[in-house]
């Protein structure tokens, strides 16, 4: 599953196979908590603060991090249903807002399934006219477009037939998701942002969802942000992973080096939290004490500090930027910065390399 | 399932014992066979996890064991002890005074078991007063020793505290700290940890295999995820359509499932497989427990359907002394354990 798919390009590509296919800079988004003296904002939620990344054409990265870390809210500022406090968001090269491209162009080209696959469904349309509905609104004829979500159904392996006409209220879990995944498909879009699609499914609906997915990719040549908290689905799926920890970019790497040799201790203790399916070697202690801090307030310095074992004074003064650590695997952590400070940071950065 | 006898004269009576379990829904539209014949004996100190997909029954069945199915619409058969007092026969009174000292439970979403209203140290006193002659001193200062069993830290201050002022984590431990107030023989977990993060979870299972052990009581255990009843069960029954379908000891079951509902599940679940290699998939849904179909509910989805699965439910078969399956293909080759006669 390399940048190239087998699709045919697409329509709106304009950079090549080698630019991002969605760049993001220093975005954030603080939400003002009212409620203070004269109903003024008395402090902020900084639910998203300052994240940089990129999303290649073709591939699937994977978001993970635990709740209050800014995944979802990262996932609702691509798809523009939130303005960002600051911070761009680059689609193919294009900037996007004012002066760039539009919001009816850029939604064109990015669309989202949401986890509840009730609630994002308008419960007084058929599934077919909920489907139609995005291309209609395009200017797609209404007989076109209906036939268009018929073929969808069928290709999300739903008889239209048999479903088309169907209300979601009579759908299950399962069926309702691939009635929304048709409908994210609808307007041909070029990035996915697939927010838990699977966490409210049961297990074996999941891996059909998952089989689903994978299908389309290749089909469509789609390009997934797919954000789970499940981290063996995200192993699964992903070519690339980022780990978020309040509001920031934890780490970021390919998906071999997150699982393989994480440098963060957060991503470390992620992986450690999973549950064995052996009972031979369980878990005799957990990797980490307490919740997430609460976003409105977090701790000065790095923000993982007051949960990580490794916490020196030093982490609390400086806040780490990303480290790279080669092969696009970098992480915010003073131990794998060189001359950082910490004790465990690496001499130079060929060190850092070789760790 | 374990054969269908009395105990063995000498041993300890079960703290569970259930002999084809049914429980079902009728209301004026339609009647749901939620539990089609459960058997079971759960031993003081044991843990047994019910895994299983929704409308499975995991969570009806755990709810019979201390009778909090609805009342009215729900009609419960067959033979249910639960610590020697008959659960389905007893009146609501009896069953209300047996809640709290010799079973309770712990569920899902602790924001909506907890009363928004009143704070974590006045619900555990509540619940010690109900159930227990003691001064309202005396519960007191048990609320504050709970707290502090369940780990929870600064506990004296958070006695004080409101749910909402709770994180996720600390909420899912003053609901165990309320249901283990009166010390119950037997308690029940519903999904306790599904809606908490990965970091979270972890700490709560391990903070319940650690009380579970100290205070040697009985724990069943319902969860649809197969890594957490990997992390807690010492015995695993897998629920399907209102049967336990299989059951055997964790690390047996989770190698080598027989069944092939459950083969079907181990497989779907994401867990190392290789990327690019699709999922094993069940195709099909489960049945509608208003219909159920003739013999085994899985035939309709399984691979290996022959007309003898249609003629009647299959009966549980024993290819080695712990282990049983509901499936004809499962080779029945186990004497039924010595004393019990078949």
């Amino acid at each position: 599953m390399g940048p190239t798919g087998a699709a045919p390009p697409h329509p709106d590509e304009i950079g090549g196979p080698a630019q991002p296919l969605l760049g993001v800079r220093g975005l954030v988004k603080h939400f003002p908590l009212r409620g203070g003296w004269l109903g003024g904002a008395r402090g902020v939620v900084r639910a998203v603060d300052g994240v940089d990344f990129t999303i290649r054409k073709g591939e699937t990265l994977g978001l993970v991090g635990e709740s209050g870390c800014g995944k979802s809210t990262t996932s609702r500022l691509l798809m523009r249903l939130l303005e960002p406090t600051a911070g761009e968001v680059i689609l193919d090269g294009q900037g996007v807002g004012a002066g760039g491209l539009g919001r009816r162009d850029y939604c064109r080209q990015v669309q989202m399934v949401f986890q509840d696959s009730y609630a994002s469904l308008n419960p007084r349309l058929p599934v077919e006219e909920s489907i139609a509905f995005a291309p209609r609104v395009h200017g797609t004829p209404a007989r076109e477009a209906l036939a268009k979500a018929r073929e969808l159904l069928a290709a999300v392996g739903l008889e239209p037939a048999q479903f088309g006409w169907r209300y979601p209220h009579a759908l299950s879990g399962g069926q309702r998701q691939r009635v929304n995944i048709a409908r994210a498909l609808a307007l041909r879009p070029r990035l996915v942002i697939l927010d838990e699609p699977v966490s409210a499914l049961d297990k074996s609906v999941e891996a059909q969802v998952l089989n689903l997915l994978c299908d389309l990719k290749d089909r469509f040549g789609l390009t997934y942000l797919f954000i789970s908290h499940d981290l063996n689905v995200v192993q699964y799926m992903a070519d690339r992973v980022m780990v978020m920890y309040l509001g920031r970019v934890a780490e970021i790497g390919p998906v071999e080096a997150i699982f393989g040799r994480p440098a963060h201790p957060y991503t470390a203790a992620l992986l450690a939290s999973r549950p064995t399916m052996d009972p031979d070697r369980r878990r005799t202690e957990a990797p980490l004490s307490g919740d997430p801090p609460n976003p409105v307030d977090p701790p000065s310095g790095c923000r993982f500090r007051t949960r990580c074992a490794h916490a020196e004074p030093v982490c609390a003064v400086t806040e780490p930027p990303l480290a790279p650590l080669g092969d696009g695997h970098a992480a915010a952590c003073l131990m794998a910065l060189p001359g950082s400070g910490h004790s465990r940071a690496p001499a130079t950065t060929e060190a850092a390399h070789a760790a | 399932m374990p054969p269908d006898s009395a105990n063995p004269p000498g041993a300890a009576p079960p703290l569970v014992h259930a002999r084809d379990l049914t429980v079902r829904f009728v209301t004026r539209d339609a009647t749901v066979h939620a539990v089609n014949g459960v058997d079971f004996d759960l031993a003081q100190g044991e843990v047994l996890c019910i895994l299983g997909e929704s409308g499975s029954g995991k969570s009806v069945t755990l709810r019979a064991l201390m009778r909090l199915n609805p009342p009215g619409v729900t009609r419960v058969s067959g033979t249910l002890r639960v610590g020697g007092h008959d659960m389905v026969a007893a009146s609501a009174r009896a069953v209300a005074d047996l809640r709290g000292g010799l079973v309770s439970m712990i569920f899902q979403e602790p924001m909506t078991a907890l009363d928004p209203i009143f704070t974590i140290g006045r619900q555990i006193r509540e619940t010690i007063l109900r159930h227990e002659k003691v001064s309202g001193a005396e519960a007191d200062r048990r609320a504050l020793e709970l707290l502090e069993l369940v780990q929870i830290p600064s506990a004296k201050r958070r006695l004080a505290a409101y749910p909402h002022e709770l994180s996720g984590g600390l909420r899912q431990r003053a609901m165990i700290a309320i249901a283990l107030s009166c010390r119950p023989k037997l308690l029940l977990a519903d999904e306790p940890t599904t809606a908490l993060d990965a970091t979270v979870q972890i700490q709560i299972l391990l903070l319940l295999r650690q009380l579970q052990r100290e205070l040697g009581m009985g724990v069943v255990f319902v969860t649809h995820d197969l890594g957490v009843a990997g992390e807690i069960a010492d015995r695993i029954a897998v629920m399907y359509a209102g049967r336990f379908i299989e059951e055997g000891p964790t690390g047996a079951l989770m190698r080598a499932p027989l069944h092939p509902y459950a083969q079907g599940l181990l497989g779907a679940t994401v867990h190392g497989q290789r990327r690019g290699t699709p999922l094993t998939t069940i195709p099909g849904s489960p049945p509608n427990l208003e219909r159920l179909p003739e013999g085994c509910a899985f035939a309709p989805r399984c691979p290996y359907t022959e007309p003898a699965c249609l003629a009647a439910v299959p009966a549980p078969r024993r290819p080695v002394p712990d282990r049983a399956a509901r499936c004809i293909r499962v080779p029945d080759t186990a004497q039924p354990p010595a004393g019990i006669a078949a």
